[in-house]
């Protein structure tokens, strides 16, 4: 028997997830023609919308249906901080311990030499004219993996070049953490680290 | 082949690159000592608590078990060595380039043990050293020698007359130096570079100079033409 075209090219077009091959993206059709035949028109309807509202907030660089998004808009942000995170994940992870009160820059990537990735695809340019405009410091939230840390010394040493003041979060034991049960790179880590006891 | 000889315990390796896998998971491309480079699946490594999450790094000493009788193997079990300091900055950066040059130019499943040695001496020397252009081009050279197209730098190519430090010689790609006047193509270069490089002292100016040319030379003849990102980026920092 034939697949019909259509279902063919639902198949096909359902392979552009990441993490989803052929068998999957037939599950998924099959599942979403003879089960679910609301849920994948409110698919469609969805991902038409979202594909159509959604831009880059000016000034954060985050999805935002606005010009600019709401936190950024909001006037209640310290705009003597700008935080960099790679992802709008991470945006929304840093928002939920309620300890950050500045502003955000998202770079929706990170520097990954090994994968092609390099300087000129990530927005660098609207973060340091973001940068001077604020005047602020920078605090660099990429992640702890080899392409975050490269990513963080690529933008210290580009803003820093501006005049701009850098900081890194700091890494770590993790709050609660028991030495005993730590990973060894972790704790490594954070005996050439160590700082100071203050009073 | 019963399922016993398809597990292979605790090897020395480095992990050269990752990317994600299905949901939870990731495939990550090794170096070993014994059994080269070799991509394998670690299974739930991306989970929000896994444990391999703080070991599986680049650039770090690894003991690896895994097991499989297709190309990409499954990982068992991975554990830290330790000893070697996270590289950082432009030391990092350097880093990167020996993953891309050894992605580039080793072929799967072929030992160098001498390779993975010399590879983990280097990343040492980027830990602990600051003249990283140096420990460049002494790996650049040992990575060339691995893969069989060891550089003749103290003897001429065809008469096989010692080289002169103060003479000036034409570098052709899969020859080797010829005098000057012997040949129309190829990079000129310095006897003296040809020297210093063959006793990898990399202290004179001139001699760190035309030896980079010359390695970037022939790397780019055995990349075939294929661009290194990481020189773009480490060009684009030097930039700043």
């Amino acid at each position: 028997m034939n697949t019909p075209t259509s279902l063919e090219a639902l198949i096909d077009a359902l392979r552009c997830l990441p993490g989803v091959g052929p068998k999957s993206a037939q599950r998924m059709a099959y599942h979403l023609l003879q089960r679910d035949k609301s849920g994948a028109l409110r698919l469609a309807h969805t991902l038409e919308q979202a594909v159509g509202n959604l831009r880059h907030c000016a000034k954060c660089n985050s999805f935002s249906e606005e010009e600019v998004c709401s936190l950024c808009s909001s006037g209640k942000r310290d705009d003597s901080l700008l935080c960099v995170v790679e992802m709008p994940a991470d945006l929304l992870m840093m928002e939920q311990t309620q300890c950050y009160r500045g502003m955000y820059f998202v770079l929706m990537g990170r520097l990954s030499p090994l994968d092609g990735v390099v300087a000129r695809d990530l927005p660098l340019e609207r973060l340091i004219r973001r940068a001077q405009e604020q005047s602020c410091e920078v605090i660099l939230a990429t992640n702890f993996t080899v392409e975050g840390d490269a990513t963080a010394h690529y933008l210290a040493t580009l803003l820093r070049a501006q005049g701009i003041k850098v900081s890194r979060i700091a890494r770590g034991l993790p709050v609660g953490g028991e030495l005993e049960h730590v990973d060894s790179g972790t704790l490594a880590q954070a005996v050439l680290e160590r700082r100071e006891v203050r009073e | 082949m019963t399922a016993s000889k398809q597990r292979v315990q605790e090897q020395h390796a480095f992990l050269l690159h990752s990317h994600p896998f299905r949901e939870t998971s990731l495939i990550v491309e090794i170096f070993s000592r014994e059994h080269g480079r070799l991509p394998i699946v670690a299974r739930g490594a991306r989970r929000p608590r896994a444990a391999l999450r703080g070991v599986l790094m680049s650039f770090q000493p690894l003991l690896l078990s895994w097991f499989g009788k297709g190309e990409v193997k499954t990982l068992h079990s991975a554990e830290w060595q330790g000893g070697q300091p996270q590289l950082q900055g432009t030391a990092l950066m350097c880093g990167f380039y020996l993953n891309e040059l050894l992605l580039n130019l080793l072929v799967r499943d072929d030992p160098h043990e001498a390779l993975f040695e010399y590879y983990r001496l280097t990343l040492h020397r980027l830990a602990h050293e600051d003249d990283h252009a140096a420990t460049l081009r002494c790996f650049e050279k040992h990575l060339l020698q691995e893969l069989g197209y060891a550089l003749a730098l103290e003897r001429e190519a065809g008469s096989g007359k010692p080289i002169a430090p103060d003479v000036i010689y034409r570098y052709v790609v899969e020859r080797g130096a010829l005098p000057e006047e012997a040949a129309q193509e190829g990079m000129p270069v310095r006897g003296k570079t040809l020297l210093d490089m063959a006793t990898d002292d990399y202290r004179d100016p001139l001699t760190a100079q035309q030896s980079k040319q010359l390695m970037r030379l022939l790397l780019n003849h055995h990349l075939g033409g294929k661009a290194l990102h990481t020189r773009e980026l480490i060009k684009d920092l030097q930039k700043l």
